[in-house]
């Protein structure tokens, strides 16, 4: 039989191994905090107010604009107030993104990736009316048409991108009451998601049809400001990312290359928790994938959703991995038949995949539909914002059984390591070191993996709670939001290819070393002596299970039957 | 060396002697400070809204000072923005005045006089109220006019990134482009507070009580834009979670500011117009240069660089850059005129002639000085408190010498026992009633698309009007 890699390693050797890591740690965290920018940029758009002639409202080809050559002279609210009609079913509020600054026309560039829209409005009431209490989910209906074009072309040359007439709830809180007038400001509502940020320049023309019959947009007053901010991603953090990316892909396929190889040298089948290894890195590869080079291209409108479900995939298998590795470590084996999945852990798993299934719908009710309508949103109507919520409780709900069953399982390991270790003193001093080592090593990759897992939480708290930079001094400055970004994910990255590398297989064949000196007290022949002492005690058929992965595991099974 | 040392004493000398005399003439002419005529552009763009004004305008070039003209040049789109903000002030202010005897009057606005009459003269409350409200407009309206894209030059601030090595190499707009690429544009609002500093108080430099008052009411009408912004954020990291969120801010409603400051207004503190000119002039001489006048009196209040985007007006203002070589190259002059000996002392003689030194102690001093209050058991004011020196008059009677219209003709409240009300309005004159109909569009039915209906109602309304 053999052991693993963490085994059977020299404490010199994995300090260096974990220092070098850590180091990739550090630069990991230090690429995001002091080369990348923020994750994200805005540019906040205030609506122009255009007038239109009535014949051309129904033609959605026909796009107002308020910059450059035939942009729509912009009528102001002193002339709106003017109008007898208030220019009532007259108006279009236009945006033009993004805006100019430094005298230069900025354009958007793929590099940022994706655009998201939210919209604040604000309106007033005349103070005469019976409205006094802020309006509480107050239907909006805005007639949107959002329009894109390149570089070069003319400044009249829009062409439509999306059409609707959505409905949207407004909740809102008075921000000033006057004799005149009450002033109404709302809290924001999403009002586009686009996954492809193609094009150089986008506008957006709303409208708020007022119709008598059908009940749109009479409870509205006046409304004042409209303001859109535009959120895409910047294109410094999109190179740093991809670089990240770019340069991790090739580590992890090759560490899953030699990994497999090493299995297939063994004389027998992989066992599970080689397989799970071989799976996470599977997944954590295509999460590595830089397919975002391909929107550099091409319009992937996709690319939100698609994003989505490669972390979802990742972190569902990397779930699962912890659940496996934890049940692989139980210490008492019931069933000598080699464990899959199908026979032990589909109980254990059903939380994950719950809870995977479950973010997944929601994520194609929002997203995916985003696709045929970038202006859709599942949050916007009260019942679609009850049933996203119930996704998303129910995803919670198997994340919180999840982990109270992990840490079932874990406290179960760590007693059971504690139950035997009452019998170490018994042994033979080769075998006792050998052992306390393997227990080491073992407890240090669950600190590992908690010390990871605490990271990541300490840093998302940080990243929350830190608004903008941290000066460190004058000319140091450290994003803690993208610090956080790369620093999380080159974490998981590190972490499983050490997995890869510590849970390889070891090439030292236990029956060669069993044939060398046992006087020496090389660290190869406590080694040799503890393994060939344990087939000496040994006579039980789990000993030959292949599905051994550490020789941890058959020691306390044995400790167990002794 | 020796030659133009002698020579700037000499001038110094020259000035000396005629400053005082051009000071006295300064305050029989206009004691209201020197940053108020721009004011007038509100009504530079009237008689013809729709072509767009141009800086050669021969109305803007009386309105305008030197620097203000340079801005609106060097800044396209500007000049709109300005007009925009000027005429937001004004109704603003006869918004919030509609029910005082004061009622943020407008005069007819002729070359060379002020817009809202001899009042800005007199260092009174009302005085206070419109540059606070006339320096807030500025702003708010200058970011706005950024965020609707009509203001081509506002700055996309890299200072966040501004460790990111395509910003050191490439020089100019092309590293701005490469900049926004990298790591986006700020928020339009800084822009519009550095360029209100520059702008409105470019003719303030805080050398006399009245100067300071202003400077620092225009501070006071920043502060409050800058209170009232809000902070919006939104989460859009995976399916919507908030491992990424960005924040922006968000302007306030300008009515909600114009609120803010008439309540500021209400209860605004009269400093005092005697301060201790020897204590300060003293200090002065010990210490000469700007942070000498961070220490002067104990009791009062120091006022803090209250806009957070106060440092970065170095950039802005890098046009100053030589004088202050200079002024660095000849230490001694220094010692001779000391720069902004202390903003809280009168102007005194020697100053015309270190222009150097003024000029460098506006640009770090300008906003550093404490007033204090005129009743020694009032608070001293704070950076977002309305400051005046001198009692308002009643108002009650016309009096053009002191620009002051009346309240006659005045509608008022009859029912209210406030200031608004008739009794308190028309001076225990009397006052009419008179019952006018109104005719208005109601009951209103729209279809989509495109037809809207209305009905005229006529209603009746009861108007009490001061004899």
């Amino acid at each position: 039989m053999s052991g693993t890699i963490l085994e059977n390693l020299s404490g010199r050797k994995l300090s260096i191994l974990v220092a070098s890591l850590l180091v990739c740690q550090v630069l990991c965290f230090l690429l995001g905090g002091l080369y990348a920018p923020l994750p994200a940029g805005h540019v906040t758009v205030l609506g122009s107010l255009c007038r239109e002639d009535h014949g051309r409202q129904n033609d959605t080809g026909f796009l107002l604009y308020s910059r450059g050559a035939g942009a729509c002279i912009p009528v102001t609210r002193d002339e709106v107030e003017r109008d007898s009609m208030k220019m009532a079913n007259e108006l279009v509020h236009v945006f033009q993104m993004p805006l100019p600054r430094d005298l230069r026309d900025l354009d958007y560039s793929r590099w940022q990736q994706n655009l998201i829209g939210v919209l604040q409005v604000e309106f007033g009431y005349d103070s005469s009316s019976e409205l006094r209490e802020p309006p509480r989910e107050l239907q909006l209906t805005i007639d949107m048409r959002l329009a894109y074009r390149n570089k070069g072309d003319p400044d009249n040359g829009w062409k439509l991108y999306a059409h609707g007439v959505e409905h949207r709830y407004l909740d809102c809180v008075t921000s000033h009451v006057g004799p005149t007038e009450t002033i109404y400001s709302c809290d924001m509502i999403p009002l586009f998601e686009l996954g492809a940020l193609h094009h150089s320049f986008y506008l957006l023309n709303l409208r708020f049809p007022l119709d008598t019959p059908r009940q749109t947009n009479l409870q509205f007053g006046h409304m004042h400001d409209l303001t859109l901010t535009a959120i895409h991603q910047n294109g410094g953090f999109t190179q740093i990312w991809l670089l990240l990316k770019t340069v991790l892909f090739p580590f992890v396929v090759g560490i899953m290359i030699w990994f497999w190889r090493r299995v297939h040298l063994l004389q027998r089948s992989p066992a599970l928790l080689e397989y799970m290894l071989i799976y996470l890195g599977a997944a954590l590869t295509f999460l590595n994938l830089p397919l975002e080079y391909l929107s550099l291209v091409f319009e992937m409108p996709y690319m939100l959703l698609l994003s989505d479900i490669r972390q979802g995939i990742f972190y569902a298998m990397l779930l699962s991995f912890w659940l496996v590795f934890a049940g692989e470590h139980m210490l008492i084996q019931d069933s000598p038949n080699k464990s899959t999945i199908r026979s032990r852990y589909w109980k254990h798993l059903s939380a994950v995949v719950v809870g995977c299934i479950s973010l997944f719908v929601f994520d194609i009710c929002e997203r995916g539909v985003q696709l045929r309508n970038p202006f859709y949103s599942i949050w916007t109507t009260p019942l679609g914002a009850k049933v996203a919520m119930t996704f998303i409780v129910l995803a919670g709900v198997s994340a919180a059984i999840y982990f109270l069953f992990l840490c079932y399982m874990i406290w179960k390991v760590f007693r059971n390591i504690g139950d035997k270790r009452t019998s170490l003193p018994s042994m033979s001093q080769a075998r006792r070191l050998h052992y306390e080592g393997l227990i080491y090593r073992f407890k240090f990759l669950m600190l590992a993996t908690l010390v990871c897992a605490a990271l990541t939480v300490a840093g998302f708290v940080m990243g929350q709670m830190a608004e903008g930079q941290w000066d460190w001094n004058e000319n140091v400055q450290i994003q803690p939001t993208s610090a956080f970004l790369t620093g999380v994910y080159g974490m998981w990255n590190i972490y499983i290819f050490a997995l890869l590398i510590l849970y390889a297989p070891s090439h030292k064949q236990w029956p060669t070393m069993h044939h060398s000196d046992e006087t020496t007290q090389s660290n190869e022949n406590i080694v040799a002596s503890a393994a060939s002492e344990e087939i000496e005690f040994s006579h039980l058929p789990s000993d030959s299970n292949p599905s051994e992965i550490s020789s941890l595991t058959s020691f306390t099974r044995k400790v167990a039957f002794d | 060396m020796d030659i133009s040392y002698i020579f700037v004493i000499c001038l110094m000398a020259l000035c000396s002697s005629g400053n005082s005399l051009s000071q006295v003439e300064g305050k029989q002419k206009s004691g209201r400070g020197r940053g108020s005529m721009w004011w007038g552009i509100a009504k530079v763009g009237e008689p013809n809204n729709i072509t767009p004004i141009m800086y050669m305008d021969p109305a803007i070039h009386s309105t305008l000072r030197r620097k203000q003209r340079r801005l609106v040049r060097d800044n396209p789109g500007v000049l709109g923005a300005l007009v925009k903000g000027a005429n937001l002030a004004i109704s603003e202010c006869q918004h919030q005045f509609r029910n005082r005897r004061w009622n943020c009057s407008t005069r007819n606005f002729s070359r060379g006089k002020n817009l809202f009459g001899k009042i800005v003269d007199r260092g009174c409350r009302e005085t206070s109220f419109i540059y606070a409200i006339t320096s807030a407009a500025v702003t708010h309206s200058i970011a706005r006019a950024c965020s609707e894209g009509t203001i081509e030059s506002c700055t996309c601030d890299y200072s966040h990134q501004s460790r990111s090595p395509q910003a050191n190499h490439q020089a100019g707009s092309v590293a701005g482009v490469r900049d926004w690429e990298w790591g986006g544009c700020s928020d339009n609002i800084g822009f519009g507070f550095k360029f209100s500093r520059e702008f409105v108080d470019t003719g303030e430099r805080g050398r006399n009580l009245r100067e300071k008052m202003n400077l620092h009411n225009n501070e006071a009408g920043r502060a409050h834009v800058q209170a009232e912004m809000r902070q919006e954020c939104k989460c859009h990291g995976m399916s919507g979670s908030c491992t990424v969120k960005t924040c922006w801010m968000r302007l306030a409603n300008f009515r909600v500011i114009g609120d803010n400051l008439k309540a500021r207004f209400d209860g605004a503190t009269r400093v005092q117009i005697t301060n201790s000119v020897r204590a300060t002039n003293a200090l002065a001489g010990v210490s000469p240069n700007a942070a000498s006048s961070n220490s002067v009196g104990s009791n009062g209040l120091i006022i803090p660089q209250s806009v957070v985007y106060g440092e970065e007006e170095e950039r802005m203002l890098n046009d100053h850059m030589p004088d202050i070589l200079l002024e660095n190259s000849h230490p001694i002059s220094k010692i001779h005129h000391p720069n902004m000996p202390s903003p809280n002392s009168l102007p005194q003689a020697g100053q015309r002639g270190g222009r150097n030194g003024r000029r460098q102690g506006r640009k770090h001093n300008r906003y550093h000085f404490q007033l204090n209050p005129h009743n020694p058991e009032h608070k001293p004011p704070g950076s977002k408190d309305l400051v005046y020196l001198e009692t308002s008059p009643s108002f009650c009677e016309k009096n053009l010498r002191h620009g002051i219209l009346g309240t006659h003709g005045r509608q008022c409240n009859e029912t209210s026992l406030g200031v608004d009300g008739c009794g308190l309005m028309c001076c225990g004159r009397g006052y009419r009633r008179d019952e006018v109909v109104v005719v208005e569009r109601c009951a209103c039915t729209f279809h989509w698309c495109c037809e809207v209906k209305c009905k005229l109602c006529r209603t009746k309304k009861v108007i009490y009007t001061c004899l």
